[in-house]
């Protein structure tokens, strides 16, 4: 057996860091990752410190061979694969975790503190919010502790020390940090990062059965801000349009892709414009919030056939899109045969009831524009109601709805209003998206929520294009003015009890709430909304017609001011002048440093003097005294030595030395 | 004066043979109005030394051997009932005198102890309800013996605080003891030393070493001094700012003593270890020689500049 080199263990201070950072690194990913990682970690840790106190051995490369295969094993059985994003970064996990046990000298320990910050940067891909930013800084302080008690000795045993140096340095690289963040240019990436997988499970789908927006609207979870440049339109005019569903087969709408989606389609813009741009959460899908008609110039944006944004690829992390809308624009004044058939598809033998009240409005009102004010009329004079928890409905869905139940959310009265319009000939759509929005004064956007989901009916007429009506306005004015909390102030929206959406009505929670808001929208838009084309603007704007040169060497003087800042205050330069008797004094211990005489710091100049005079010849000592007299006399005696005299006294000692 | 000074230990040093700088240092303690204590074996001169002192500085001495039996009125006095006039009379102790030798302090109790050293501290006593003052000038040498603790009371650190300075005597050289054997000095030689100064000249001086010039320099010395005491890790605490002024008054004495009217640090440097020393606490309790240690770290690593 080969002897094996003793090696430096890892000190107890940096053994504890680890481990806390350890846990800190893994909490933020515990939510993305197979929960037997918990008990993974608290074995290896456990068996590590029975390790340090000596009451266990390494394991043998055979239990550890054992324990990568089992553990890559489980992670294959818990994530269905080895790949992409979710089983990468539990497998980085467990060999995060599992470096532990065989963690023996230094190497090992900064191995491990490496793989922790790489790991922190993966909970990135999870979670880019302010708070999770923040949290982030705690696992890297307490990694850097353990980077620090690693160069400790084993003696050093207060690990509250250990982190308070690791706090300072990290504070100490904020500038740093501040500075790559403007300056350092963002380049795209090499390779695309796989979606998580259990992202987007909530949001507006592609397809709208009865129930469906009712049970969105149990979710309070941010969709996405919008703000505006100029003013904020009224609540009854953000109709944020995600998607048309034109197909209907008998119970639910659904969105059809057809060839005509991707052709420009033909619209004049009318009226004013709106300028807005608009943050979003991920949603793993491709299509973008807009006010109808939008127009945005940013190249992976284009605009669909049915005046829905839709991006190119899924949106995986929150991103920023800016827009203009015209929302008189003339949308569509000519569609072609085919299209205008199939704005007017109908499933066979479903809802005789609707479709033979159809017939009969179309024989009352010839006229489309009265039709469709007549079907919105007795949606608002009938007995009809707007709830959440609407009643069950069968096979023919609208007809039970329109006259039996009569109770519904915004779904059952577009779905069964649109199929109503097309009974009666009128070519018509269902809208899906977000209708309005809580208002942030403070940073002038509009933030939208879940809850905010809604659908709503567009119909077509000749040379008018496709125009916009809400049955749901008829039934719930309040829900389209004041939102969904004032339109259903009998039934509670289910936040939860630890949501502060649950506590609106308390003033000082709400404040709090939107504050924080405020804060993470500002987070949002300057800090992960600073991509490379904000960072080119701005830096025009610095540095005049940019290039890589100008940039590289703008960051390069930037750092060495910083540094010299830096030294600037921690050396004081201004604080150390010296008086010129000290000046005196630091020229006459050069002089006599030469000749090896070199006074300690304790050491008294008379102490000195004694020590050394013995070597020196008689006028050399009598030099020697008279500078040291007078520089006692200074210093001691209150009795102030003009300066010229003391540099006079030093020259006679020199020359006395020289001349030796 | 300082010729007056220098006869006395001069004088001093004829029956207290090879102990020139202990000597000059008891001097400093009494001139700069502190109380000596002196810390050796049995038989090295502790008593010859106070008692020559007191004889070439021309002070009433008195000498209290401290046993565990002794009670405070055996050292300040007692009223005692007098038949004739019908009165309680005061009889004054022996505290009642310039130089007082207190040997071996610590076999008395903590109570008789401490009648003592607030009496050092005040240089005033009170008993019955009136106070009397002390004579001037007023020292105390207190002796006591490092081993042989059995059936003692040690000082605790607050009472060690009053002694300006811990002094120890040690072997004389060979020298020294060759001449001690040899010309057989005794105790009755140290008691025929004449006086060499008049106690005004004394009270002068004292009040000179009061008024020693004392720079910013050295104050800014005396402060890393203390400063190190605090912060550095072989000391359990640091130095009191009583030890500070101690220290100053003391390197002030020193200096007097070497002819200047302003302190250097070098007098700083001489007094330190025996103003320090008994007020730094032991870091590794029962070994003596940590402290000295600490000490010589001071000396060797706090900067003069």
């Amino acid at each position: 057996m080969a002897e094996h080199k003793i090696k430096p263990s890892i000190p107890r201070n940096s053994l504890i860091w680890l481990l806390i950072a350890q846990v800190l690194v893994i909490l933020p990913l515990l939510w993305h990752v197979p929960l037997w990682i918990i008990g993974l970690w608290l074995v290896c840790a456990a068996w590590r410190i029975q390790v340090f106190r000596m009451r266990m051995q390494f394991p043998k490369a055979i239990v550890k061979v054992a324990m990568m295969v089992s553990a890559a094993f489980a992670v294959y059985l818990s994530r269905g694969s080895l790949v992409g994003l979710d089983a990468g970064v539990a497998l980085l996990l467990t060999a995060f975790v599992l470096k532990l046990v065989e963690l023996r000298s230094k190497r090992d320990a900064l191995v491990l503190i490496y793989l922790g910050f790489f790991t922190v940067v993966t909970s990135y891909l999870f979670d880019d919010s302010i708070l999770a930013a923040g949290y982030s800084l705690l696992s890297v302080t307490a990694l850097l502790a353990a980077l620090v008690g690693l160069q400790q000795t084993v003696l050093t045993g207060r690990p509250g020390k250990t982190v308070t140096q690791a706090a300072a340095i990290l504070l100490q690289a904020i500038p740093v940090a501040l500075l790559l963040f403007l300056f350092f240019p963002r380049l795209d990436p090499l390779w695309v990062l796989p979606a998580p997988k259990d992202k987007g499970v909530t949001g507006i789908s592609d397809h709208m059965s009865p129930g469906d927006i009712a049970e969105l609207s149990q979710s309070s979870e941010l969709v996405f801000r919008a703000s505006f440049t100029g003013e904020i339109p009224t609540q009854n005019q953000l109709y944020w349009r995600a998607l048309t569903l034109p197909y209907f087969d008998g119970r639910t709408w659904h969105m059809q892709n057809m060839t005509s989606d991707l052709l420009a389609p033909e619209w004049q813009a009318q009226g004013d414009m709106l300028e807005y741009s608009v943050i979003m959460q991920p949603s793993s899908r491709t299509w973008l919030y807009s006010l109808a008609v939008s127009q945005t110039e940013q190249k992976d944006i284009r605009l669909m056939n049915d005046f829905r944004l839709q991006h190119n690829t899924p949106i995986h992390r929150t991103y920023l899109y800016q827009a203009r809308a015209w929302p008189e624009a003339l949308a569509e004044p000519k569609l072609s045969p085919e299209k205008y058939r199939f704005y007017l598809q109908l499933p066979h033998k479903v809802n005789p009831q609707a479709r033979a009240w159809a017939q009969q409005l179309r024989q009352s009102y010839p006229d489309d524009e009265s039709l469709v004010r007549a079907v919105l009329r007795t949606f608002n004079q009938g007995e009809y109601f707007y709830t959440l928890k609407p009643p069950r409905l069968g096979k023919h869905s609208v007809d039970e709805f329109l006259f039996a139940t009569q109770t519904g959310f915004c779904e059952h009265y577009s779905s069964s209003m649109t199929f109503v319009l097309r009974a009666a000939g009128i070519p018509a759509r269902v809208v899906t998206g977000y209708q309005g929005g809580e208002v942030n004064r403070a940073e002038n956007y509009v933030q939208v929520r879940q809850y905010d989901a809604h659908s709503w009916v567009e119909y077509w007429r000749l040379g008018f294009g496709w125009h916009r009506v809400d049955p749901t306005f008829q039934v719930a004015p309040e829900r389209i003015e004041q939102g969904l909390q004032e339109a259903l102030r009998g039934e509670s929206l289910n936040t939860g009890l630890l949501s502060p959406l649950s506590y609106r009505h308390i003033n000082w929670i709400n404040q709090l709430r939107i504050s924080w808001d405020t804060l993470n929208y500002t987070w949002q838009k300057n800090v992960l909304g600073y991509q490379a084309e904000r960072q080119k603007n701005w830096l025009k704007g610095l540095l005049g017609e940019i290039s890589w040169q100008r940039i590289g060497v703008g960051l390069v003087i930037t750092i060495a001011l910083l540094f010299a800042l830096i030294s600037l205050w921690l050396f004081k330069p201004w604080q150390t002048r010296l008086s010129e008797t000290q000046r005196l004094l630091k020229q006459f211990e050069r002089l006599l440093a030469k000749r090896q005489y070199k006074r300690e710091p304790a050491e008294g100049l008379r102490a000195f003097q004694a020590r050394i005079q013995a070597d020196l010849s008689p006028p050399q000592r009598m030099a020697l005294d008279a500078f040291v007299h007078s520089y006692e006399q200074n210093e001691y005696a209150n009795v102030p030595v003009p300066a010229v005299q003391l540099k006079q006294q030093l020259q006679t000692l020199r020359h006395s030395l020289a001349g030796r | 004066m300082l010729r007056q000074l220098e006869n006395c230990l001069h004088a001093v040093n004829q029956v207290l043979l090879g102990k020139e700088h202990q000597v000059r240092m008891a001097m400093a303690c009494l001139l700069a109005r502190g109380h000596l204590l002196i810390e050796d074996l049995p038989g090295m001169g502790k008593t010859t030394l106070s008692h020559a002192l007191a004889q070439v500085l021309g002070l009433s001495y008195q000498r209290v051997q401290f046993t565990s039996d002794l009670l405070p009125g055996d050292i300040l006095g007692t009223s005692v009932f007098e038949r004739n006039t019908g009165q309680f009379v005061f009889h004054p102790g022996p505290i009642f005198t310039q130089l007082l030798l207190a040997d071996e302090i610590n076999r008395a109790t903590p109570k008789s102890q401490s009648a003592l050293l607030e009496a050092m501290e005040e240089r005033q006593v009170t008993i019955e309800g009136s106070t009397r003052p002390l004579p001037e000038p007023f020292f105390v040498i207190a002796t006591q013996n490092p081993i042989c603790q059995s059936g003692t009371f040690a000082l605790p650190e607050s009472q060690l605080d009053r002694f300006l300075m811990r002094l120890s005597l040690g072997y004389p050289n060979a020298e020294a003891e060759r001449a001690l054997l040899t010309r057989a000095i005794t105790k009755r030689q140290a008691a025929s030393l004449t006086q060499q100064i008049e106690k005004d000249e004394l009270l002068k001086a004292q009040t000179q070493v009061s008024e020693v010039k004392v720079s910013d320099a050295l104050v800014s010395y005396i402060l890393r001094l203390v400063e190190a005491t605090r912060t550095n890790a072989q000391f359990v605490y640091g130095l009191s700012p009583r030890g500070g002024l101690a220290l100053l008054s003391a390197a002030k004495a020193w200096a007097f003593l070497a002819g200047r009217d302003y302190v250097i640090p070098e007098d700083v440097q001489s007094v330190l270890p025996q103003v320090v020393a008994h007020r730094l606490a032991h870091s590794a309790a029962g070994t003596g020689a940590t402290d000295s240690t600490a000490v010589q770290w001071l000396l060797n690593e706090v900067a003069v500049f």
